[in-house]
């Protein structure tokens, strides 16, 4: 009855968010350099806040700036991965 | 008979008209029944001025409700105090009640479209689905998507 999965977000308590523990967290937030990362599954947690990401979307890596609202969210979130559909007119027929 | 604002059809069970709010389902209902002690077979006719009263108090503001005392069972090795001392009270924390923090009617849905709102805002993929009219967690669109369509927008109503 209660919705206890959707705050969990469908993963047990006792293991946490899961996250990658980037190495170069200080260095990136002081030099304003942004952290290439292909883990889009990771959590973004408080001290990402006013870091720059490049997110990889498959294809290329999509800058993202952490912000506050954004602390839970996964970094995939803001890379998106699919292109819209446009069409060609072909020149050869 | 209506209780605020929403018409619950009087020859309806009590646990069945409830969920003509937006925001109780059957569960809900039942346990919103129980505990402003409504048995489980009254309907909507049968219920007598205080009930009403007792109902309406309860769901204009759950999370103001008074709290219930909890029950708690003694333990099977529980020997009871001889009866010349008192009887010591068990120190035990209240769950958590579950029923004050439902939200109900206008506001779950203002809720709704805060969530929406910020999922937009913060510009991740479910607001963009949600602004783009399309269904938000990988369904199909090649053909109908219908309910998305339907529903989804970043301030949605239902």
């Amino acid at each position: 009855m209660w919705p206890t999965a959707v705050v969990q977000g469908g993963r047990s308590a006792w293991k946490g968010p899961f996250f990658v523990a980037f190495p170069n967290l200080k260095h990136a937030l002081e030099n304003n350099i942004a952290i290439k990362t292909q883990a889009r599954a990771c959590t973004i947690l408080p001290n990402f806040i006013g870091i720059r990401f490049m997110v990889h979307n498959g294809k290329d890596y999509i800058p993202v700036t952490v912000t506050q609202d954004m602390v839970g969210h996964k970094l995939g979130e803001f890379a998106i991965t699919r292109k819209r559909f446009t069409y060609k007119q072909t020149k050869n027929k | 008979m209506h209780i605020l604002g929403v018409l619950l059809p009087d020859n309806q069970l009590v646990k069945h008209a409830l969920t003509h709010f937006y925001g109780i389902g059957k569960k809900t209902s039942q346990r919103l029944c129980a505990r402003v002690q409504i048995h489980d077979r009254c309907r909507m006719r049968n219920l007598n001025q205080s009930q009403v009263t007792a109902l309406t108090a309860f769901l204009s503001s759950p999370a103001n409700s008074p709290p219930v005392a909890p029950h708690v069972l003694a333990a099977p090795t529980y020997v009871p105090p001889p009866l010349s001392q008192p009887v010591p009270q068990p120190e035990v924390a209240p769950p958590v009640d579950r029923l004050r923090e439902i939200k109900i009617e206008s506001d779950l849905r203002r809720q709704m479209r805060e969530n929406i709102a910020h999922q937009r805002m913060i510009g991740s993929y479910v607001g963009r689905r949600h602004a783009m009219h399309l269904p938000v967690r990988g369904q199909n669109t090649q053909s109908n998507a219908r309910t998305a369509r339907k529903l989804n927008r970043v301030e949605r109503y239902n």
